[in-house]
């Protein structure tokens, strides 16, 4: 463990750690563009300059490339270093345009933060600016060359890191360029982490340009619903509109990165169309209005049909708080059935993955990274959980072998960005004696037989989800008795169903009664359902989601819900005809516009209540209790161990 | 006294395959397949004291021991005839007129440091040089000295070409792995060293046509008599000078190590009619200007590097006193400039911007503080990836230390004091 | 598209390489030697050859002085403007060149006969000026000798 001396601060390092890192645990911060924890180290910048004063090594070094060695001692303040780094400022804005204040980037860029903070104002290069074209890179991203401060981060992101082959460096000396072989949309489904990578403006997300600046947005640690994998994100909101979703560190669940679905795929947390408001009969009406009728509703249901041909049904979709009451709302009404599974095949998968998997089995981004084996069964990888496809090609680019198995669907063969053997079954992949093995399947469409064959095999495994939530869903599915929906109502079980946030389709519905139907958009159940009562998206909501891996990851309300500014319809303003006959309008309005959205499982504590159970402040009892900490910006906390000892809830 | 390298050289013609066995080629080859060890090899070339000739001037002895003797896999010689640093084409002469001493040299590279496939890097523009070498590795093969089997012994050496398409940077050796793996020539970071882990990530050693081309007559005559070539106690072997520049007969020639600066010059018949000597560089465009004081200098590393500059290729570019060293420097830079792979900041910025200074001063548009700026850069544009700017900022500095004078003339008068 | 006889001689010299990028520099120059330049097309057909992106083969080909990414003549001439050519007055012979064709350094002659480049040293350091057109050094230049050049190399075509 190398010993050394940082600004007079002795600081003690694994080996191989840089200077720069080195400093950066002890809270120094060296200034740098090209060094990112997650690329190999370019040394290419020259900004984190620092002067070794004693030791080993003498003079101006470069920190990020220098590892820490015994006996050194580091100024990061010495006057040659901070020349040094002044000097690369004044160099870089040589060419930098001064186009911060129509700069998207403005506010969030490392350029002008490190400009600003080198003290840099006056020009000394009496030349000319050199200038780029720019290239379209398709709908999601801009490019804007001239700003190129040539740290080489989005080639070493997009090539090296994500295995892309369409975009990369060309040129040389003043004239490097970062850009396509010829204009077009970038190809990799990462992509969009250029926007984050690039230290300044060259990659700006097109989704969401000239729209607020970084001080505007209302922004909190959040967990992507897309896959089960639940990458960590920083939605950033402005004026009740999701702008922009950024990565998110997460060492344990997604590295730095995100996809692009995660990134880009927003437009339904903004949609103008979402249900905002509750409805009773088709009528809009107060929230607290439609709650009663839902409550009541359901009484007279079951006094006419039995608790047990009521269904309440769930999905994915739900939080982790939703899940669990909605087990205990089935409770209340004694006899209801639970589902927060609609197809039976993903029942069966979850239900498996919450049966088999555990502590020391259970893989996560890690173990993934570091296998040396690695056979991908039976999935859609880039569908079901993409990020891990950058976990696999890290792996592979260490040596390991992937094997892609055929099984049911066939593994889509396009596009991972990485080599593999194809092979027929399970029992031709080499895993020798399961060490640092890795199995990666879709949990959904499965038999049992065969996820308990995958699971003695050795190796860990990776059990994709079909949802968000569904390990969540798998593991209430096991405590709580859930049953599939689709088998429920094809055996003619069912006669009426209370829907959150489930995706039931139109045929499943025909001949069963929808008593009421709490959602955040539109569907087949809502449009049949008396009682409508809209809820928030987890961006608008806190809520506790759990991965493919057991992990428990709690997001956070990024947001207020409610209709965004953009757009708003003049109807929130007075009708039509009054805005113009009288301005500026005089409709008084204390509640945000559409803002009548409230979260899935305080609806259900509601109901609970007035259905004759107990009042619920606190979703998270019992077996899950120690969950109700969780922090949002902590690594998460797998649940198998939480979940031992302790199978029932006590309430 | 017989130098090794142009002793075989014809006037106008490259010499024959027999032409060059005749006078004592492919002696040390056989000596050394046939009677020492691949370490006796090494061992004699550390003895014999040669030192790189590429222009870093490293002991290559030294060089070949890095190679861990027992890592497993492929290990890889390349030969550096990526000749483009300004003022330096002794490579080229010695390859056109005698390709046998560099495949002979080479295999004997190959043999003590345990490679079987070896590469001769070669500069767009070294067509003729090439097609030498590709006809003398076919009859280096034919005769049994190359390729499968070398004289009948289990060692077997493979000769490739790889004909480059034209670019400074690929002549720094971790670049021009790169290149000669088909990757953008930027330099690769360091450590590991190429000694280590080099091309396709296996041990791998550089050397310059010039160095490797020694290797045969060190090996038929010993260390010794390398050794004692020299004019200088410290110095060994001979040196290509390829001078030009305003002497009367621009030539590469070949003198021992420790020659002095005028008899380097007087080899080529002195300074043009006319023509006073002003300054030289002496060793390509990435050393620092020699004055006329430094006549008597022996010219061998340690000594150049006493006086301030380098030995670097011998590449002498001799200017006299109608030539305005401010102009010369731009050229320079502007050359560097140009050539910077673009890979890091100082390099990359910090060379346009010294072109930027040295073009207003040459036209008479210098301000007071561009000296300081200039000089600012001499000593931060040390603190690159490569080896590349500091290079650049060798005969800048040499131009402020020497000729600042002339630089301060530029701004005072607002003008060009040559023109 | 390209003749299937240098297809086949391509795809040879690919096979002989350790690894396939290894002949990346080779493939473009024979390309551009069939097209004049390196064209979009060739760019593509070097690729698929290459087994690399389109865009990897531009991240060589942008690289190097000698591969040309734009139209030129029927012949390049590139002409040293480094400190040995500089020494003896390269900068005379590059007016009197940009004057005879007419064009600036970087132009294609109207006929499209010349195309006309600065280049980095070209190791005749000891003859010069000097110039290559199409290939061909040439040394010890004056303006007459590159009129002469020019001549021959017009007739040679």
């Amino acid at each position: 463990m190398p010993k050394l001396i940082i600004d007079d601060i002795p600081v003690e390092v694994a080996p191989g750690t840089s200077v720069l890192e080195a400093a950066r645990s002890v809270g120094i911060t060296i200034p740098h563009f090209c060094y990112h924890p997650a690329l190999a180290i370019a040394a290419a910048c020259r900004l984190c300059a620092v002067k070794l004063l004693d030791g080993p090594v003498k003079g101006i070094q470069m920190s990020c490339a220098l590892p820490a060695q015994d006996g050194m001692v580091v100024s990061t303040t010495d006057p040659e270093a901070l020349r040094m780094r002044q000097l690369v400022i004044e160099w870089l804005m040589i060419n930098h345009p001064h186009d911060c204040p129509v700069c998207d980037e403005g506010g969030e860029c490392l350029l002008q933060d490190f400009t600003i903070a080198g003290g840099h104002s006056r020009r000394r290069y009496q030349g000319k600016k050199r200038t780029f074209q720019n290239q379209y890179l398709g709908e999601t991203i801009h490019h804007e060359m001239n700003r190129c401060i040539e740290c080489y981060r989005c080639v070493r992101f997009y090539q090296d890191y994500a295995g892309g082959t369409d975009f990369g460096v060309t040129g040389s000396a003043g004239r490097v360029y970062f850009g396509r072989f010829q204009e077009g949309a970038l190809e990799s489904p990462f992509s969009g982490n250029l926007v984050d990578i690039c230290p300044t403006g060259v990659f700006t997300d097109k989704t969401g340009r000239f729209r607020a600046r970084y001080w505007d947005y209302q922004f909190a640690p959040s967990v992507c619903q897309h896959c089960s994998v639940g990458c960590n994100t920083a939605p950033q909101n402005f004026q009740r509109e999701t702008i922009k979703i950024v990565g998110r560190r997460n060492d344990q669940v997604n590295g730095w990165f995100i996809c692009d679905r995660a990134r880009f795929d927003k437009g339904y947390l903004n949609d103008p169309q979402r249900p905002r408001e509750a409805r009773l009969d088709g009528a809009t009406c107060g929230y607290d209005v439609a709650i009663d009728a839902a409550a009541k509703a359901i009484g007279k249901f079951v006094a006419q049909n039995g608790a047990e041909s009521l269904a309440f049904v769930g999905s994915s979709r739900l939080s982790l708080e939703g899940m669990i009451l909605l087990a205990q709302l089935a409770r209340t009404v004694d006899g209801a059935r639970l589902c927060y599974f609609t197809d039976g095949g993903e029942l069966t998968g979850s239900a498996a993955a919450a049966r088999l998997l555990n502590e020391k089995n259970s893989a996560y981004l890690r173990d993934i990274e570091k296998a040396e084996c690695i056979a991908l069964y039976a999935l859609d990888l880039m569908e079901e959980g993409p990020m891990l496809a950058l976990a696999v090609r890290k792996a592979f680019l260490a040596g390991a072998q992937i094997y892609l198995v055929d099984g049911d669907p066939i593994p889509a063969r396009e596009k991972l960005p990485f080599t593999f053997t194809a092979v027929a079954t399970l029992d031709e992949v080499p895993f020798e004696g399961g060490g640092r093995g890795v199995v990666i399947a879709g949990a959904g469409k499965k038999d049992a037989d065969l996820l308990d064959q995958l699971a003695s095999g050795g190796a860990k495994l990776v059990m994709l989800q079909p949802g968000p939530n569904a390990m969540a869903g798998g593991l209430l599915s096991l405590e709580f008795g859930g049953q599939a929906f689709s088998e429920l109502a094809s055996a003619g079980k069912i006669k009426g169903v209370v829907c959150f946030e489930a995706d039931l389709p139109e045929g499943l519905i025909v001949d069963v009664e929808v008593v009421a139907c709490a959602d955040w958009r539109t569907g087949a159940a809502a449009a049949k359902a008396p009682v409508f009562l809209p809820t928030t998206t987890w961006v608008e909501s806190d809520g506790t989601a759990i991965n493919y891996e057991g992990r428990a990851q709690r997001f956070q309300r990024t947001r207020v819900p409610g209709l965004p500014l953009r757009g708003l319809d003049p109807k929130y303003y007075g009708s039509t005809a009054d805005a113009v006959a009288e301005h500026p309008p005089r409709v008084h309005r204390k509640e945000v516009p559409g803002g009548a959205e409230r979260d899935a499982w305080r609806v259900m504590a509601q109901l609970i209540e007035r259905l004759g159970g107990r009042t619920i402040e606190e979703p998270l009892t019992g077996r899950w209790s120690k969950l109700k900490d969780l922090d949002p910006e902590s690594e998460g906390v797998r649940v198998f161990n939480l979940l031992q000892g302790d199978p029932r809830t006590d309430s | 006294m017989t130098l090794p390298l142009f002793r075989h050289n014809r006037a106008n013609r490259v010499v024959t395959f027999d032409e060059y066995r005749e006078e004592g080629g492919f002696e040390g080859l056989k000596k050394a397949f046939t009677g020492m060890s691949p370490a006796e090899v090494q061992q004699t070339v550390i003895d014999s004291g040669l030192r790189g000739r590429g222009g870093a001037g490293f002991p290559t002895g030294r060089k070949w021991s890095f190679v861990p003797r027992d890592l497993p896999g492929p290990r890889w010689l390349i030969c550096n005839c990526d000749e483009m640093e300004p003022g330096t084409y002794k490579d080229r002469v010695l390859l056109e007129h005698n390709p046998y001493s560099l495949i002979e040299g080479m295999t004997l590279a190959c043999y003590a440091l345990g490679v079987r496939h070896a590469f001769i890097f070669i500069r767009k523009g070294y067509e003729k040089a090439a097609a030498n070498l590709a006809h003398g590795i076919e009859e280096a093969k034919k005769a049994g000295l190359l390729g499968e089997k070398i004289l009948g012994t289990e060692h077997s050496i493979d000769l490739d070409l790889h004909l480059s398409a034209g670019r400074y940077i690929c002549g720094e050796e971790t670049a021009l792995i790169n290149a000669l793996e088909g990757r953008r020539p930027n330099p690769r970071q360091k450590p590991p060293f190429p000694a280590v882990k080099g091309l396709w990530q296996g041990p791998t050693v550089v050397n310059n046509v010039e160095t490797l081309a020694n290797i045969p007559a060190i090996i038929a005559n010993g260390s010794a008599w390398f050794k004692g070539l020299a004019l200088n106690p410290e110095g060994a072997g001979s040196k290509l000078f390829c001078v030009s520049g305003s002497v009367k007969n621009r030539a590469c020639v070949e003198l021992p190590i420790g020659t002095t600066l005028e008899a380097v010059l007087d080899a080529c018949g002195g300074m043009r009619e006319g023509r006073k000597f002003k300054a030289c560089i002496p060793g390509g465009a990435s050393t620092q200007f020699l004055k006329p004081e430094h006549m008597k200098l022996p010219m061998d590393y340690d000594t150049v590097a006493k006086a301030g500059s380098r030995l670097g290729s011998g590449g002498v570019i001799v200017f006299d006193e109608s030539h305005c060293l401010v102009e010369a420097t731009l050229n320079l830079i502007t050359f560097f400039a140009r050539e910077s792979c673009g890979w890091c900041t100082p390099c990359r910025e910090g060379l346009p911007f010294v072109r930027e200074i040295l073009t207003r001063i040459e036209n008479g548009r210098g301000e007071e503080d561009d000296i300081a700026i200039l000089r600012e850069h001499v000593k931060y544009l040390n603190y690159t990836f490569c080896a590349l700017a500091p290079g650049a900022m060798a005969p800048l500095d040499g131009l402020l230390r020497d000729f600042e004078d002339e630089v301060r003339e530029h701004i005072v008068k607002k003008r060009c004091p040559l023109k | 598209m390209i003749p299937e006889t240098l297809k086949k001689a391509l795809e040879a010299r690919v096979a002989s390489a350790i690894t396939a990028r290894e002949a990346a520099v080779d493939v473009m120059k024979e390309l551009q030697a069939h097209y004049g330049w390196l064209t979009d097309e060739a760019v593509e057909e070097a690729a698929s050859l290459l087994g690399l992106s389109p865009l990897q083969v531009e991240e060589l080909a942008t690289f190097y002085e000698m591969i040309y990414r734009r139209p030129v003549g029927k012949k390049v001439i590139h002409v040293c403007d480094s400190i040995s050519c500089w020494c003896v007055d390269c900068d005379g012979i590059i007016e009197h060149l940009k004057e005879k064709l007419g064009v600036a350094l970087g132009g294609t002659t109207a006929d499209g006969m010349f195309t006309l480049l600065p280049c980095c040293c070209m190791g005749m350091c000891g003859d010069g000026p000097a110039m290559s057109v199409g290939g061909i050094p040439y040394g010890k230049l004056t303006p007459e000798l590159v009129d002469e050049i020019l001549e021959m190399e017009r007739q040679k075509i």
